[in-house]
């Protein structure tokens, strides 16, 4: 059986579809145009380059895969590679253990609360040139604060941090961690704060104890929270750039070289702007396959 | 056709976004009337007077072309000019600030092939190699520092210590750098006897330039040992400040020697300039200083010290009107040329030009020291580019900056660090 529709309700139902799309496009218009703009054109562009031998100038040739191939050919790459997930599987957890304990620190009735909420964010809105400069003083070798302590306190050949290729990445995992730790702690105090009151006093008439609060209430409550923070703290983590270019330069040798700073060097150092969005798209994907992965991961643990 | 249609979209896409950061050039009116109005491109026109001192001096002597110079940002030259030029809105004449660009922006199209003038230029221009590939020179060079040996002559005398007298080796050098801090120290001072700032160009750049047969782009980089085992030594001894310090305190070479922290220090002729007016202005001490030539490998180059540095020079945008090339070829010539030389020493600028005239000029302006061996120093030696011509040098340059770091870090033995470089080299430069 078909339904006979009325050729003028249906013109009337076409309209208000129309006028509904319309409606909408505009809505989202003017967010739409800008990120066309400066967002989807330069990286349509980006991938476009990274297939050919662009140096900054007219003359680009089209270069196949080449481009990618040498990426796995090039020992360079795998140091910045291997640096890069050296700090990302580092400074992750340690960030997200600093600012989820430090948010929980804060999260109850103290004195001062807001001193000590605006302290602990006061890293993240310092300018990262300052910090550099004054975190590489404190880890001066022979004459920084922090060795000097720890020679006090008995350490005999303390580490030379950053002009040691060994412990240079550590300090900058240390340095990162301290300066991101008050933006995350902000986001997990949000999480917090939404937590329902009634479910930590129904845990406790059924005779929880204060760790059996926070593993069961706290962090499944908290989850929707974790699970943003650890999505922001990967990409940012694959992102690294600004603190170790201002801190170490990639050195000691390549001991803190990572993929931004590889990226910047062909792009801007050696005018390589093909090879260097190669490397781009390469960083691109890595980021979108762990962003995926972790959707995938929550998206089981919710079922 | 669709392939440059992409390009270009690339190119609008990337120079609309710098264009927001405040970057742009203009060009320059079309000549009418008999009169021409060339653009050059320069930087921070404050603080760097000669781009006017020379569009000055050549109206001057050319009333009908008026030179105007198109400001840029200093620390981004590199990557506004590149936008201008991609977007064919650079100006006339286009200022290499960086010698070793040239062979991108020539093979890219962007600078005209000037051999004509850089072949009639005389003979006592020195630099114009750094722009010419394969032959054809893209760049006349009209300003040429070189690095020389800056001492303190009051550090020496406390010491008790005699002056370099041009006939140094880097060992003797290293032996004056030990004796001065023992006897500095022991008269009380803090004073150590050499600085020599992280630059990777402080130590390659020499042993770069001294040592016979040692090429960037072979690949062999055994030519460094030496140099950095000397060096390594004197750090370890306490006669100069340790990398580590120098860069976790960010220490400026400008404060270690203004301020009496070291005796000796290698460095490039601009920084004769700024220790005057920094003497000047009180932001240096008051002390008698000299001016050395560079310690040598051996003392078969004493006669002919051998020194390194990379000039600044000039070059034409491959669009420029061509009713303005004849003007700009004749601008590029007298830039090199005595006449612009002479002008430029008088504002304390080492110019690519030697002579008699161009040194008297120099030593002219107050503040500077009398002495022969200061002027010799000045005018006598031969001047290695530091970045030599070659589509590879900036890569090259970042795994040897690597090396540099981990040596001077203490990271690596020097053996394996050069091991490493050259391993690099073979893997990243020769695909």
């Amino acid at each position: 059986m078909t339904t006979v529709v009325e050729p003028g309700l249906r013109r009337r139902r076409n309209r208000l579809r129309w006028r509904n799309t319309v409606s909408g496009w505009t809505f989202i218009l003017p967010n739409f145009v800008g990120f066309a703009l400066l967002t989807l054109v330069p990286i349509v562009a980006l991938i476009y380059i990274s297939f050919t031998n662009w140096n900054a100038f007219g003359a680009a040739d089209w270069m196949g895969l080449k481009n990618y191939t040498r990426l796995f050919k090039d020992r360079s790459y795998r140091v910045a590679l291997w640096n890069t997930v050296y700090y990302t599987v580092f400074h992750l957890p340690l960030t997200l253990a600093v600012s989820l304990g430090l948010a929980l620190l804060l999260n109850r009735k103290i004195k001062a609360v807001a001193f000590f909420r605006t302290a602990a964010f006061f890293p993240y809105i310092t300018s990262v040139v300052a910090i550099a400069i004054v975190w590489n003083l404190l880890f001066s070798p022979e004459y920084g604060p922090i060795n000097q302590v720890l020679s006090f306190i008995g350490v005999d050949n303390p580490p030379r941090w950053t002009v040691s290729s060994d412990w240079s990445m550590p300090a900058i995992i240390i340095v990162a961690t301290w300066r991101e730790m008050g933006y995350y702690m902000i986001l997990f105090l949000a999480g917090l704060q939404a937590i329902p009151r009634e479910l930590y006093e129904a845990a406790r008439v059924d005779g929880a104890s204060s760790w059996g609060r926070f593993r069961n209430v706290t962090v499944p409550c908290l989850r929707p929270t974790t699970f943003f923070v650890t999505v922001m703290l990967s990409i940012e983590s694959f992102k690294v750039f600004d603190l170790i270019l201002v801190m170490t330069d990639g050195g000691p040798g390549q001991s803190t070289f990572v993929l931004s700073q590889m990226i910047f060097n062909k792009a801007f150092v050696e005018n390589q702007y093909g090879y260097a969005s190669a490397v781009s798209v390469s960083l691109f994907v890595i980021c979108l396959a762990i962003t995926v992965f972790q959707f995938l991961v929550n998206r089981r643990i919710e079922r | 056709m669709k392939k440059r249609m992409w390009t270009m979209a690339g190119a609008v896409a990337i120079s609309g976004a710098l264009a927001l950061s405040g970057c742009g050039g203009d060009n320059g009116d079309t000549p009418s009337g008999g009169s021409i109005n060339l653009t050059v491109s320069g930087w921070s026109l404050e603080t760097t007077p000669e781009f006017q001192v020379l569009a000055d001096a050549f109206h001057a002597a050319n009333p009908d072309v008026t030179v105007e110079i198109v400001e840029y940002d200093a620390a981004d030259y590199q990557t506004l000019i590149q936008v201008d030029m991609s977007a064919g809105k650079a100006p006339d004449i286009i200022t290499i600030k960086e010698a070793k660009v040239t062979h991108s922006w020539a093979t890219g199209g962007q600078l005209l092939d000037i051999s004509d003038v850089v072949q009639a230029l005389p003979s006592n221009v020195s630099g114009a190699g750094s722009y010419a590939i394969d032959g054809v020179n893209y760049g006349a060079p009209y300003r040429q520092d070189s690095w020389v040996l800056f001492y303190n002559q009051d550090l020496f005398d406390a010491a008790g210590i005699a002056y370099p007298d041009g006939k140094w080796t880097w060992d003797d050098y290293a032996k004056a750098a030990r004796d001065l801090t023992a006897a500095l120290g022991a008269a009380g001072s803090q004073a150590l006897g050499a600085y020599e700032h992280s630059w990777q160009s402080t130590l390659q750049g020499f042993a770069q330039a001294q040592t016979p047969g040692a090429d960037l782009f072979s690949g062999k980089y055994d030519y460094l040992k030496p140099y950095y085992e000397r060096v390594l030594a004197l750090q370890d001894d306490g006669a100069q400040a340790t990398f580590g310090t120098i860069s976790t305190n960010k220490l400026t070479y400008q404060a270690q020697f203004g301020k009496q922290q070291a005796a000796m220090m290698a460095m490039g002729s601009w920084y004769v300039a700024t220790l005057v007016t920094q003497q000047k202005g009180g932001e240096a001490d008051n002390f008698k200083w000299g001016i050395a030539p560079v310690p040598q490998y051996s003392s078969s180059t004493f006669a002919k010290p051998v020194t390194f540095g990379d000039p600044t020079g000039m070059g034409i945008n491959a669009k420029i009107d061509s009713a303005k090339l004849e003007a700009a070829k004749q601008f590029l010539a007298f830039v090199a040329s005595e006449t612009a030389a002479v002008e430029l020493a008088k504002i304390g600028i080492v110019s690519s030009v030697t002579g008699d005239a161009v040194t008297a000029a120099y030593f002219a302006q107050a503040g500077l020291p009398t002495d022969d061996l200061s002027k010799e120093a000045m005018s006598n030696h031969v001047t290695k580019p530091e970045n030599p011509q070659g589509e590879t040098i900036g890569a090259i340059q970042t795994i040897l900056g690597a090396t540099h770091t981990a040596v001077m870090s203490e990271s690596q033995s020097v053996d394996d660090a050069i091991a490493e470089a050259q391993d690099r080299f073979e893997n990243e430069i020769e695909i």
